[in-house]
């Protein structure tokens, strides 16, 4: 979360970022900047490396060549260690299949997160049970996964990236696999977020999303930034 | 056909450590199962073995030849009633001449002359020089442990007898003879009597036997039958040490089999319970059911035919030199060549073993075959009803480390496969608790009674067909060996034949004396002998003669007779054997002397240098090394190797479940490493896990283990006439039973940490993207 003095800063810099999986190139040499506070869209055809841009931002996966910067850390230096650290502190990340553990109750799979750095399981899950009153889903925190519809699954999935307060949330195709209706709740639960300060990059096909929660819109193709717009705040 | 093959070969390429590990497990079960199934059929019936394969005589006749003739006895060879018959030959008497050299044969021997050792019956197993063809040469009756030395030697003769020379030695586990000569050379001998050799259709009972031999010799006179001896006392009396150790050997050979079995149906069976999301794609890809059952045996198959084609021969390579060392010595009632793999053993390990794998495949593959392709593809990656809700959010609550906390709980969540793991672990520790139970017993068992001595010096020496005798008498034998350096204890032995008040049957009546007569190692009820006019009496011997602990019994030696109660019984299956204390040995027979002193020496003592010693300071006495004899050194290698082959194989079948439970969590995994996981925490939480199950399999195995031990041990050693001494069964002490607890979890988290590591390096983008 950005607070007002820091809004406008740039908190994540790519320059001239490569990802090669043998001979095809999913990233071929991207270079953009993201400031706080800042919602972008990042939209293209199927396989033209978006998700890749986002694993690479989220420290999900390793760039073959050039440098990510994220609030100063340059993310490619970073041990195994380090990149969990860099995910558990600076990082959300809302997946299009939730990527819950169908074993944990909700309130379990969101508290995890704060666990795993060490708060106590009691403070842990009291933040939990507040970020799910935020996101209207109080009645839902002892369900499993598997009972849960696709849209309280993606809240449950929000929650959690958000545990951890993070600097910036990543989502990619968020809304992907909702129904309509699902899928306008969590595109208005990502514009409360950002319009409260959340930087926010999403991956999506969805240009109504786009429009919708993001102020910048960067066009992607084979690997590259092919355009960037400004949007026009959604009424 | 193509595409079946096709997607099996593509599975088995991206499933490389599983499918090692499958080989790995079928290669070493089978390799435990050839050995085992080899040791349950050779342990099963040594001596009817050896018998059947020198097509021994059930009956050994001898008849009066002034009473009948050779070509009458011929005659009855023919007899509707005999199934095979070698004879007649000529046989005779002769004792040798007293403190010569006797070759072990004694000094009375039984000389048969016969002109070739080949025959219908009798096939003798000429293993040394060859077969005396003219008068003049002896070929002597020794098993093949006896030295070839001694060939071209003398035979020494008693007074008039003819000059005969060793020219062959030859065993004959029926023991027709203690030595043959050429038909020409026996007259020379003065024959006694005519020998016949018979095989009968029916040599079940002596009864039947005797009956037979009735029927083929009705029409000769009636003095003509002069002894008869059925080869089934022959048998009893032959295979009686062998009899004591073979139930042991047959509970590792039916442990390894059934280990074998139920490892690779455990393996194999998760193989294909973790290819179910695999089964999926393919039915969507337009597989029918019955291509995916094929997919998956065919998948299945590749390494368990590698495995047990490979193990089979491991197995037939490691059998070989291990049976020739468990199956021969004079002890085992079997020739040095006679041990091997039987040929059928190869066939059932080669069908039977993948036959195993493709069954245990086959119930998870016919699941998958009724399965829809989106259940199937679902199986791996869709949400799945939450489960051990209590367990989960206690441990969630708790102060543990988090991922100590979320490996606790994983084994609860998925009670199918954790119970599969839980499976192979007591399992793994159940073999492994029984194993090293048997082990030990088995041990005990083949050292009972020598731990008192390192060094037995025999009474006796020969030298170049003489035999020396000590220039010590026996007080003075005792105080020259307890002088010698090195020595702390000596004990004299005598035994003496005796017979029990009432009974036709001998006794061996032995007799101690000296720092250590009790074997209190071997004593299973009452007491040892406190003095004169006691004994203890083996299990066998009680049973047979119908005497219990605390009743009286006269021995009898000459013209004299002893009264003597029965203290107590000790471990031995010979039913002849008695011990009592020296006092009541010399009552019998008085002028007995000790025929061996058996030496404890000092701790840090050399043996080879007290032998040395021993044997300089009187040339009149012999030696002996050996602390343990041929059958010790059997159960302790034979139960060292087994162990570890069984622990190996058990070890193998929990590493490949952990592993395949590793894979089945890779999408958990790298969901947990996408909010913050650290590589260290993957590693903690997977291992805890296996350490859980581990934990719990440990101590279900070990208790299982033990139960198995106390259940099969007594009932085995009963089977032979053995009571076995309480300490031969309560084999295990808290530190050993925690060592095999520790143990059981030890190999869960090896087997988990490999894996565990692995899991922790996982890119997390590339595991959401391919799950």
């Amino acid at each position: 979360m950005v607070t007002e003095d820091s809004r406008g800063e740039v908190v994540v810099r790519l320059d001239g970022v490569r990802k090669e999986y043998g001979e095809t190139a999913a990233l071929a040499g991207v270079s953009l900047e993201i400031r706080a506070g800042e919602a972008v869209a990042v939209m293209g055809p199927s396989g033209c490396g978006k998700s890749t841009l986002l694993n690479m931002i989220a420290g999900l996966d390793r760039p073959t060549g050039g440098e990510i910067v994220v609030h100063g850390e340059n993310v490619g230096e970073l041990s195994e260690k380090g990149l969990a650290l860099y995910r558990r502190r600076r990082i959300g990340m809302i997946f299009q299949f939730f990527n819950l553990i169908d074993d944990l109750s909700a309130l379990d799979n969101v508290a995890l997160a704060a666990q795993l750095t060490g708060t106590p399981a009691r403070q842990a899950r009291r933040r939990a049970l507040e970020l799910f009153d935020e996101l209207g889903i109080a009645d839902r925190q002892r369900a499993y996964p598997a009972v849960l519809s696709g849209g309280e699954r993606q809240r449950v999935a929000v929650a959690r990236a958000l545990m951890n307060r993070p600097a910036l949330l990543l989502a990619d195709e968020p809304t992907g696999a909702l129904d309509s209706r699902s899928g306008e709740q969590v595109m208005d639960l990502l514009l409360d977020l950002n319009q409260i300060g959340q930087t926010l990059v999403l991956v999506t096909h969805d240009e109504h999303l786009a429009r919708r929660c993001a102020s910048r819109l960067i066009e992607f193709a084979d690997g590259r930034v092919t355009g960037e717009h400004t949007l026009e705040p959604s009424a | 056909m193509r595409a079946v093959w096709r997607a099996a070969r593509a599975a088995v390429r991206r499933r490389r450590l599983q499918t090692l590990v499958m080989a790995l497990v079928t290669l070493t079960s089978t390799a435990a199962m050839v050995v085992a199934l080899g040791l349950v059929d050779a342990a099963s019936a040594p001596f009817d073995k050896a018998f059947d394969r020198q097509r021994g005589p059930h009956v050994v006749a001898a008849f009066d030849p002034a009473e009948v003739t050779d070509a009458r006895l011929a005659e009855v060879a023919r007899e509707p009633g005999v199934e095979a018959a070698a004879g007649p030959y000529s046989q005779a008497t002769v004792e040798l001449p007293d403190g010569s050299m006797s070759f072990g044969l004694g000094t009375e021997i039984t000389v048969v002359g016969r002109a070739d050792p080949e025959g219908p019956v009798d096939r003798l197993d000429l293993w040394a020089g060859r077969w005396a063809t003219r008068p003049g040469e002896v070929v002597l009756n020794r098993q093949s442990d006896w030295t070839a030395d001694d060939l071209g030697k003398r035979l020494p003769m008693p007074p008039g007898g003819p000059a005969l020379t060793v020219v062959g030695f030859a065993f004959d586990l029926s023991r027709t003879a203690d030595a043959w000569v050429a038909p020409e050379q026996i007259d020379a001998l003065r024959p006694t009597a005519t020998q016949m050799l018979f095989r009968f259709p029916d040599a079940s009972t002596d009864d039947r036997l005797r009956a037979q031999l009735a029927t083929v010799t009705d029409g000769l006179p009636a003095d003509a039958l002069t002894a008869s001896r059925s080869y089934l006392a022959l048998k009893h009396q032959v295979s009686s040490s062998a009899r004591a150790y073979t139930p042991y050997l047959m509970a590792f050979g039916v442990l390894g089999v059934a280990v074998a079995v139920l490892i690779i149906a455990n393996v194999v069976s998760g193989a294909v319970i973790s290819g179910f999301r695999h089964i999926g794609v393919l039915k969507a890809l337009g597989f029918t059911p019955g291509q995916v059952v094929a997919v998956y045996l065919t998948m299945i198959s590749v390494p368990a035919v590698l495995g047990c084609a490979l193990g089979t021969v491991v197995g037939n390579l490691l059998a070989r030199p291990f049976f020739g060392f468990v199956f021969t010595g004079p002890d085992a009632g079997v020739f040095h060549d006679t041990v091997g793999l039987a040929p059928w053993i190869n066939a059932v390990t080669l069908l039977g073993m993948p036959a195993v794998c493709v069954l245990a495949a086959l119930a998870p593959a016919l699941r998958a075959h009724r399965m829809s392709a989106a259940r199937a593809i679902s199986a791996g990656s869709a949400p799945r009803a939450g489960r051990a809700l209590g367990v989960q959010r206690r441990l969630a609550g708790s102060r543990l480390p988090r991922s100590v906390s979320l490996g606790m709980g994983l084994p609860f969540a998925r009670p199918g496969r954790s119970a599969l793991t839980l499976a192979a672990v007591v399992l793994g520790v159940t073999t492994v608790t029984f194993a090293t139970g048997l082990a030990t017993t088995m041990t005990r068992f083949g050292e009972a009674g020598r731990d008192a001595y390192q060094v037995t010096v025999y009474a006796s020496n020969f030298k170049d067909g003489k035999e020396i005798r000590p220039s010590h008498d026996d007080r003075g034998l005792v105080a020259l060996l307890a002088g010698l350096p090195g020595a702390a204890e000596i004990t004299a032995r005598a035994s003496v034949d005796v017979r029990l008040t009432g009974s036709a049957h001998p006794v061996i009546l032995e007799g101690r004396r000296g720092d250590r007569p009790r074997l209190d190692s071997v004593l299973t009820d009452g007491r040892w002998t406190r003095g004169g006019g006691e004994i203890v009496a083996g299990s066998a011997f009680l049973r047979q003669n119908g005497v219990r602990v605390g009743d009286r019994v006269g021995l009898e030696k000459g013209g004299r007779t002893e009264r003597v109660l029965v203290v107590g019984e000790f471990m031995e299956s010979n039913a002849r054997v008695v011990i009592a204390d020296w006092p009541t040995l010399t009552a019998l027979a008085p002028d007995e002397k000790p025929i061996a002193y058996h030496v404890r020496l000092r701790d840090g003592a050399d043996p080879a240098a007290y032998a040395r010693a021993a044997r300089a300071a009187d040339p009149g006495i012999t030696p002996d090394l050996r602390g343990g004899n041929s059958i010790t050194r059997t159960i302790i290698g034979s139960a060292t190797a087994l162990t570890l082959m069984l622990a190996v194989v058990a070890a193998l079948g929990v590493f490949n479940t952990v592993v395949l439970n590793t894979r089945d969590r890779r999408r958990d995994l790298g969901m947990l490493k996408s909010i913050g996981m650290t590589p260290r925490q993957v590693t903690v939480m997977t291992v805890t896990s296996m350490a859980v199950l581990g934990a719990i399999g440990s101590l279900l195995g070990v208790p299982l283990g033990m139960a198995g031990h106390h259940l099969v041990i007594p009932r085995m050693a009963g089977a032979v006439d053995l009571t076995l001494p309480a300490y031969m069964t309560d084999v295990w002490r808290a530190p050993a039973l925690a060592a095999l607890a520790l143990a059981g979890m030890m190999i869960a988290v090896l087997g988990a940490l490999v894996p565990a590591r692995r899991a922790g390096r996982l890119t997390v983008a590339e595991v959401l993207r391919s799950e």
